[in-house]
């Protein structure tokens, strides 16, 4: 019984705070996006000359994002039955755009005209293989070639 | 090329669809497609404790009987018991395999019956009970769940629990949603077994004595110390002792049953603790 209360609870908490971090950080990835709408990054570059530019540089952003106590249930539940996994794709969605925001931020800085050959790649933290308890986190890398 | 900045308008990374609904979707389904599990392989489970013939039931029996039970054996309280027992089993023709009756040293109120047909009676029981119908109807109640096999289709549902438990156990949260749903469709098995023992019981004593009388004087008297509230009611195993009485009285004088009569007593040697070893 006393389980019971404990776990719903949690699952509360997961679901009040993690919403509200969401809804912040949703907030704030939407300002910065506004903010840095005028630089490009573009996907084109890979095996292909680059638009002529006189310096070039590598830009990192990378970001490491976890699930709430609601998010890990919900989805213990989906993976009972199959199917698409509704509360992570806003988790990867963050991920992807704060990622890249971190990577043009650098790249204004540094003055750069253009982020050319953009990649995005991610890893999940703290599950290792043939380990599916604990913590459930998402790194996201979003990279590039900055010129000026 | 010309670059034209755009703004992200439209998240089409993101489905639309409320947390809390997907939940509720996502609950419901599991739920139900586990209690239709829980629920279908028990009733096979079930299906083949009845089926078991007599030697494999004692095998089974001797291979879960707890050992490490402190138990009196060849003591006047325990023959009296046999008898008590055996003539109630005569009565009602539940003969499958020999019943073997432990007396377990232990001050809780409480009876059990094991697979393979070993009765646990406490001793706390048999000084707590007042005349010879108190005990009994409560080795009829457990003679009623022998008759029933309830412990060998409890067991064959416990082994599905263990597996489907198992099975999932490495989901989280979501297993415990599965175990609860076992639980509580077990709940609804033992309920209803206890009310049927309940009823077989009743009618031993019919038989035994030709009158309920004092037959259920034992449960009042754990009704009047039963204080828990409405919820443990709930997840009790048990069902509320007065609603046990009420439908045995209601079923009692729908048959023509006596529930009055002189009651029997119990044997000095037995009540009294003088002669303990």
């Amino acid at each position: 019984m006393y389980n019971l209360i404990i776990f719903f609870c949690l699952l509360a908490l997961g679901y009040f705070s993690g919403n509200y971090f969401e809804q912040q950080h949703y907030k704030s990835i939407k300002r910065r996006e506004r903010k840095t709408l005028s630089l490009p990054a573009v996907t084109f570059g890979a095996k292909k000359p680059i638009p002529e530019a006189e310096v070039a540089a590598l830009f990192v952003g990378s970001v490491v994002i976890s699930a709430d106590y609601f998010k890990m249930f919900v989805y213990g539940l989906r993976n009972l039955v199959g199917g698409r996994v509704v509360v992570y794709e806003s988790l990867l969605d963050r991920g992807r755009r704060e990622a890249l925001l971190r990577m043009k931020e650098q790249a204004i800085t540094w003055g750069a005209s253009t982020i050319v050959n953009v990649r995005l790649e991610s890893s999940n933290i703290g599950r290792q293989a043939g380990n599916n308890k604990g913590m459930v986190a998402i790194e996201v890398i979003a990279y590039g070639t900055g010129i000026k | 090329m010309k670059y034209t900045p755009k703004e992200i308008t439209e998240e089409v990374n993101v489905t639309k669809v409320h947390p809390l609904v997907n939940l509720a979707s996502l609950l419901g389904t599991t739920i139900v497609v586990s209690a239709a599990i829980y629920l279908g392989l028990g009733f096979v489970a079930g299906q083949l404790a009845t089926r078991m013939d007599p030697e494999t039931e004692i095998k089974i029996g001797q291979s879960l009987f707890p050992t490490g039970i402190s138990h009196r054996e060849h003591s006047q309280q325990l023959e009296y018991v046999e008898g008590l027992l055996g003539s109630l089993q005569q009565e009602m023709g539940a003969t499958r395999i020999p019943l073997t009756v432990h007396l377990w040293e232990n001050e809780q109120l409480n009876a059990a019956i094991f697979p393979g047909g070993n009765i646990v009676v406490t001793t706390g029981l048999l000084e707590a009970v007042e005349t010879e119908n108190e005990l009994a109807f409560v080795l009829a109640h457990e003679l009623g769940h022998f008759a029933a096999r309830d412990t060998l289709k409890a067991l064959g549902r416990s082994l599905v629990f263990v597996f489907v438990s198992t099975a999932i156990d490495s989901q989280g949260g979501a297993s415990g949603v599965v175990s609860t749903t076992g639980q509580l469709t077990n709940l609804h098995y033992s309920r209803t077994q206890e009310s049927a023992a309940d009823l077989y019981a009743l009618e031993a004593i019919i038989r035994r004595y030709q009158h309920g009388g004092y037959s259920l004087d034992f449960f009042a008297r754990i009704k009047a110390k039963d204080t828990k509230g409405k919820l443990s009611e709930y997840f009790s195993t048990h069902p509320i002792t007065q609603d046990r009485i009420d439908e045995l009285k209601t079923i009692a004088a729908a048959r023509g049953w006596s529930m009055t009569g002189v009651a029997s007593p119990i044997p000095e040697t037995v009540t009294s603790s003088d002669h303990l070893p």
